[in-house]
Order: structure tokens, then C-alpha cells, then sequence
């Protein structure tokens, strides 16, 4: 008891040190949390983006359509085995999909598109695509209006022009854009709304009628009203070949995607194809996506499949996504392998600096009679408590700056953020909440503390006393 | 006497010169033979049915075709009704196709050429008759073969050179009295067989005799075939070249 409160006297009979001390364990702890969070978020984003707006978490399909996607290999679509798959209490919903290819034209436009038959009311609790219509849009109308527009400030006139034929699916991004700060948004943001506002459409079962992406749209120079031509070889090697208007304009958050895809309802997409009622796939939607429950759910519901059908999960159904995440988690361990390594030499010299600032004081103490163990033993207390300070105030540091990351993800705007669209990424960073991973951070960091406290104490039993006092 | 000696010799003279005309017919003139019987010398205009036999399915289409020389076709899709007024158009050594769902003429890249016409086992250039039997080939007798029941000339067709076409080789088995084309074996570049047709239920259409079902089995693919069966035929009826243009493709019923 006596030691530790020498220990904490010590400490703060030069406050100064131990305040540089703590800080550079401060600083480890908060950089190697906020690395991490930024990673382990960035990755759950990004499968988030691919599993939800594109498979789901498990699939039906029929048997061979994986290995061989084409129209044959569909099943029909069983009213009874939806029930049947309902009926799982993990299961929420059944997205009922006919995916395939086409050719897409307009005029002398021509592009290869994926065709996706969905049941828009269905597919809002998975995808959500009616989320991501297109709401506004800087055209060189609404620019001009901008720029006439006396009461908007100089900046906004200036990068509205930089933005042009950008869309966007909401008012907020469209001001980030714009440079229009959040308490001026209630000034400006009105009047610029109904300037870019774009009238979008829906589709509905039976009536015929599509969606496509943005970027498609850009591509073949189709508007709103214009007309699209599918082409495509249908269901028996029938031609599929139909024309549609375009109700409205997606826009996806995966590039890849939305330079692709023409959305049409069901329906009207099986009648294309003459697919009669079949399916390309059913989509679940489920409540607790652990994977542990996903593959309960796979089990329980292996009774309700027939056996010319077979059950997909997300981690088969997206191997690219995953294999590449592993590939990204290794390099991100070595980042911050590096950063560790940095962080360790920082508290280390911190230690060694303060070891050689107390070499006098430490000779005095052991001439006047205090045995060496009993200093060794103040002195790792008093590195245990900075350590511990250290990680402390790092990791409440950390933790607020992660909360409100959180809250409030990194969107990147401008050039930066088409540079990331074009490698195929949505410009969006995102932060991981409090998790197992602190834990570890916070081992690793103390396991550094630890290895610096070495230093001083080899220090202090292989002192010379006589040479320590002259120091 | 005399009348009678003249007779023998008219007679002798008449059936070596026969013999010698049925010895002297070259290979290439019994392809041609055959093929102008079952095309037509100048025009023909039939209507078939195609089957599509697949593992787990079949479907049937039904069309017009009309044909003129080697230079002009088209046809035309008159059933399944989803199908319905589909066109393919073939002018010289370039072709066409019409949609009416989405009124679009699409024309056909060379490359195309070799893909299934209408999903079945039939390529485009089948069907459009880009390459020609006669003119493509070289030709040599290699035998005299029974095929059910008819004494066929059996005949290697080796592509030339420069012609486009997608086949190396084709042995084709050629009925001796009739002329028709009763198989054929037909081989890629490296000597693989690719497919084989047969002729059968020979009937006589338009005044000739004509196999009037013909399977073509591809090789490589098991429990699959295409079946075109000819309902009628008509040759060498008066013809227009401005009958095969674009906006008859549109029009034509």
C-alpha cells in the first residue's frame, strides 16, 4: 500500500512528464482504435452495399442457375413454399427476382445490361430500390436558374456548374456538393430543391414500364418517358424482345451496378423472357444476420426446398467481395502492425528519456537506504498507472470520436469522390462501433507498456551507486 | 436387215453414251445436281415447321421461306405467336433481322454467322445459305454406300482455301437415282465431327421427289436435335430481286 502511494506521490511531483508519458500512450491507444474502426467499418459497409442491395443474405435458386445463369435454369414460383419459408421465424420476407441479361439500345446506342424482374412493393424490404430514385438533379436548366438567383451565395453559383447532370437521391448530399453549411441549409437548400427537383416515376406489377441506373441512363441518353429496347434471347430459346418507357431513374450506391441495371416489374419481365411463372431466384430477408443464425436458417429451411433447387448464402454468393476483403484485412494488419511499431519505439523513448531524468534520484534513494526491489517495484507501479491512464483517457478519446463517426460516416465530395466512384466504391467512409476489437487494441497497447517497463528496471538493479549519485 | 443392225448399234450407242454420261458426272456436278433439287435451280418458296428437341424440352416454329439463286432469302416466322413476324434477310453477302415487337432491323455481324438460329441447332448461316455447297468446296468421290435402302454416291467435300466458311470438311451421301442429299456428316477445321443431318420421308413436292424431314444432330451434345420438316415447297416460281428488300421484310405476311 505504502508503494503505490509513493507511486502515485511521484507521479504527480512532476506533473509535466508524466502528462507526456500518458499522452504518448494516449495517442496509441486513440490511433490504433480509430484505424481499426475505420477498417472493420469500411468492410461491413461495403458488404452491407453488395448483400442488401443486391443478394440478400440466403437465396433459393434453382439448382444449376449459379454455375450457368440463364433463363432456363429458373424454378417456378410456389406461393405454398414462400409460405412454407415464411413460416421460419428467422425469415422476415420473400424477395421474389427474375434476373438475366440483355442487350439495351436506344437509337445507335447499344449496351449489355442486367435485367432484373422485381415486385417493387417486395423488394423495398431488401434492396429498397424505390429509396434510391433519383430526387434531384443539376441539369444545365437548374444550373442557369442557380446562378440567376440573387439571394444564393457566390460559392453555391460557382460549383453548381462543377456538379452538372450529377444526380442525387437526396437534398443532403446535393448540399455537401453545393458547399452549403447545415445551418445555412434552412436559408438556401428550399429554393435549390425545387430548381433541381426530378420528377420520378414508379413501377408497379402489370403495368409494363422500367427503371434503370443512372449511369445507364447517362449512357444511352435516355430520359424520363423515353423508350428502351430489350433484347435478349428468352426462356427455351425463345427471342425476348420488348419495348418499354422509362418511368424513373435509379441511382445505385455500387458504380458497377448502376452503369447496368434496368429494373423492371415481374411480371412484365417473365412475359419478356416467356418465363411463365418462374423465378431466377427468391431472396430472404432475415432478422438476425450472425452468421451463426444464417446458417441455422439454411438448415431449418434445406425441408422446404425441392431438390431441383438449392440453397445460396452471402458469403457463396459474393466470393469476390469476400476474398478481396480478406486480401484488404491482411495489408490493413500490416498497416497497423507498422503503426504499433511506431507507437511502441514513442512510449518506449518516453521511458527511456524519463529513466535517465531520474538516474541521480535513483542513486540517492538506494545510497540512503532504499532497497533496489522495493524501487523496481514503485517504478513499475508507476508505469502501470500512466499505462493505464494512458489507455484510459485513449480509449474515451477514441471512443467519442468513433460515436460521432457513427453518427456521422466520412462522404467525400467533389473530384475525390467521383475517384472512388470510378474504382467502383461508393465514397463513403465508415466507422465500426465499440466492439471485440477495443479489447485488443487496449491488450496491445498495455503489452507495450509492459515491454518499456523493462527498460528502467534492468536500469535500476544493475545501477552503480557511486556513479548513479554523480550524475 | 439393215434397219435392224442400225438399231442394235443406235441402241449400243445410246447406252454406252448413257453409261459413260452416268461415269463422266464429276463430283461436283452431283452436289450441284442435288442441291439445285432440293433449293431449286432459280427461286423456291416453302413453308416449314422446325422442332427444337432439347434434354428437358422441345418447342416447334413454324415459317415461310423464300429463296432466289444463291444471292436472296428471307423468311419469315409465323408461329409461335409470341414470334410471330419475325423476319431474316439475306442480300447478297449481307443479312438482316426484323423485330416487330420492337420495330427494330437489326443487321447480322459476320461473327453471328455461326450461332444457333432461333436457339436451335441450326447456325444463321444454315438457314441464310451464306456459303455455298458447290462453289466453297472440292470435290471427290470416295465411294458408293447403301443408305436405308438407296444407293448413294458417297462424297468428301473439302473447303477451299479462301471461302468463308465455318466447316473443314463434309462427307455427304447422295442418292444415285434421285439426287438427294441423305446424309451428311460435317466436320470443323481440326477434323472433328461436328454434326450430322439425315433426309428422310422422301416425297414428292412441287413434281419432285425431295426428303422432306431432315435431323440434324450435333455431335457433341447428348439427346439434342433440331427436326425441319417441309409442309410444301414450290420451285422456280417468277421471283422479283426487289421482292427481298427491307421493307418487304416489314410487310411480307
Amino acid at each position: 500500500m505504502n508503494n503505490l502511494k509513493l507511486a502515485w506521490r511521484n507521479l504527480w511531483r512532476n506533473r509535466r512528464r508524466t502528462l507526456i508519458t500518458s499522452a504518448s500512450v494516449l495517442f496509441a491507444v486513440f490511433f490504433a482504435l480509430l484505424f481499426r474502426s475505420l477498417q472493420l467499418g469500411s468492410y461491413d459497409h461495403m458488404f452491407r452495399n453488395a448483400i442488401e442491395s443486391y443478394t440478400g443474405y440466403i437465396q433459393v435458386q434453382q439448382k444449376d442457375f449459379w454455375d450457368e445463369k440463364i433463363v432456363d435454369n429458373t424454378f417456378p414460383y410456389d406461393r405454398v413454399q414462400e409460405q412454407q419459408l415464411l413460416a421460419d421465424e428467422n425469415v422476415v420476407a420473400a424477395v421474389p427476382r427474375f434476373e438475366s441479361f440483355a442487350l439495351a439500345s436506344n437509337g445507335p446506342q447499344t449496351k449489355g445490361v442486367l435485367v432484373m424482374g422485381i415486385d417493387p412493393e417486395k423488394e423495398a424490404s431488401l434492396s429498397g430500390v424505390a429509396d434510391k430514385k433519383v430526387n434531384y438533379r443539376l441539369t444545365a436548366a437548374s444550373i442557369a436558374r442557380i446562378s440567376q438567383d440573387p439571394s444564393l451565395p457566390e460559392k453555391v453559383k460557382e460549383l453548381a456548374p462543377k456538379f452538372e447532370n450529377n444526380a442525387y437521391t437526396s437534398a443532403s448530399r446535393l448540399q455537401l456538393d453545393l458547399g452549403i453549411k447545415d445551418k445555412d441549409a434552412v436559408q438556401y437548400m428550399p429554393s435549390i430543391e425545387r430548381y433541381t427537383k426530378f420528377e420520378n416515376g414508379s413501377i408497379h406489377l402489370g403495368e409494363p414500364g422500367v427503371w434503370v441506373g443512372d449511369k445507364l441512363s447517362e449512357y444511352l441518353k435516355l430520359g424520363l418517358g423515353d423508350t428502351i429496347v430489350l433484347i435478349s434471347q428468352g426462356y427455351h430459346a425463345t427471342t425476348a424482345a420488348g419495348k418499354y418507357e422509362i418511368k424513373g431513374i435509379v441511382k445505385l450506391p455500387l458504380p458497377d451496378l448502376d452503369n447496368k441495371i434496368v429494373y423492371l416489374p415481374l411480371d412484365i419481365c417473365q412475359e419478356l423472357y416467356n418465363a411463365e411463372n418462374n423465378l431466377t431466384s427468391l431472396a430472404l430477408v432475415v432478422d438476425d444476420n450472425q452468421e451463426k443464425a444464417i446458417a441455422e436458417t439454411v438448415e431449418r429451411i434445406s425441408t422446404a426446398v425441392s431438390g431441383d433447387q438449392r440453397i445460396m448464402e452471402w458469403r457463396e454468393m459474393n466470393e469476390l467481395i469476400v476474398s478481396q476483403m480478406d486480401a484488404d484485412n491482411k495489408s490493413g494488419m500490416i498497416m497497423i502492425g507498422i503503426l504499433y511499431l511506431v507507437i511502441a519505439f514513442g512510449v518506449f523513448g518516453t521511458v527511456l528519456m524519463l529513466t535517465a531524468e531520474r538516474k541521480r534520484e535513483f542513486g540517492v534513494l538506494v545510497a540512503i537506504g532504499m532497497q533496489k526491489r522495493k524501487l523496481a517495484s514503485i517504478m513499475t507501479l508507476e508505469m502501470f498507472l500512466i499505462g493505464m491512464l494512458g489507455i484510459l483517457a485513449g480509449a474515451l478519446v477514441g471512443t467519442i470520436l468513433i460515436l460521432y463517426g457513427v453518427e456521422h460516416p466520412l462522404i467525400f465530395k467533389g473530384e475525390m469522390a467521383k475517384m472512388w466512384e470510378e474504382y467502383g466504391m461508393e465514397p463513403k467512409m465508415v466507422f465500426w462501433g465499440i466492439d471485440t476489437y477495443y479489447i485488443w487494441q487496449m491488450v496491445i497497447v498495455a503489452l507495450m507498456v509492459l515491454l518499456a517497463i523493462g527498460y528502467p528496471i534492468r536500469k535500476i538493479f544493475g545501477m552503480k551507486v557511486v556513479n548513479a549519485l554523480r550524475a | 436387215m439393215k434397219s435392224r443392225k442400225s438399231t442394235i448399234i443406235l441402241y449400243l450407242l445410246l447406252g454406252s453414251s448413257l453409261m459413260i454420261a452416268a461415269q463422266d458426272l464429276s463430283p461436283t456436278e452431283i452436289i450441284r445436281k442435288a442441291d439445285e433439287k432440293f433449293n431449286g435451280e432459280k427461286t423456291s418458296t416453302s413453308i416449314m415447321a422446325m422442332t427444337i428437341v432439347r434434354p428437358t424440352w422441345e418447342r416447334t416454329i413454324e415459317f415461310k421461306n423464300w429463296t432466289s439463286g444463291k444471292e436472296y432469302a428471307l423468311t419469315l416466322i409465323t408461329a409461335p405467336a409470341k414470334e410471330k413476324g419475325q423476319s431474316f434477310l439475306k442480300r447478297q453477302n449481307e443479312m438482316w433481322s426484323w423485330n416487330p415487337t420492337i420495330s427494330r432491323l437489326i443487321k447480322l455481324p459476320p461473327s453471328m454467322m455461326s450461332q444457333g438460329w432461333m436457339g436451335s441447332d441450326y447456325t444463321n448461316d444454315d438457314i441464310l445459305k451464306e456459303s455455298s455447297v458447290v462453289n466453297d468446296y472440292n470435290h471427290m468421290i470416295v465411294g458408293e454406300e447403301e443408305y436405308e435402302g438407296r444407293l448413294c454416291y458417297k462424297i468428301k467435300m473439302v473447303a477451299k482455301e479462301d471461302a468463308a466458311v465455318i466447316w473443314g470438311h463434309q462427307v455427304r451421301w447422295i442418292d444415285k437415282k434421285d439426287f438427294l442429299f441423305l446424309k451428311s456428316e460435317l466436320y470443323d477445321q481440326d477434323g472433328y465431327l461436328v454434326r450430322t443431318e439425315l433426309g428422310s420421308e422422301i416425297k414428292p413436292m412441287d413434281g419432285r421427289l425431295i426428303p422432306t424431314r431432315i435431323e440434324l444432330i450435333p455431335a457433341e451434345e447428348e439427346n439434342q436435335k433440331t427436326i425441319i420438316e417441309i409442309k410444301e415447297i414450290q420451285f422456280n416460281e417468277a421471283m422479283e430481286d426487289a421482292f427481298f428488300s427491307q421493307q418487304n421484310m416489314k410487310r411480307i405476311r
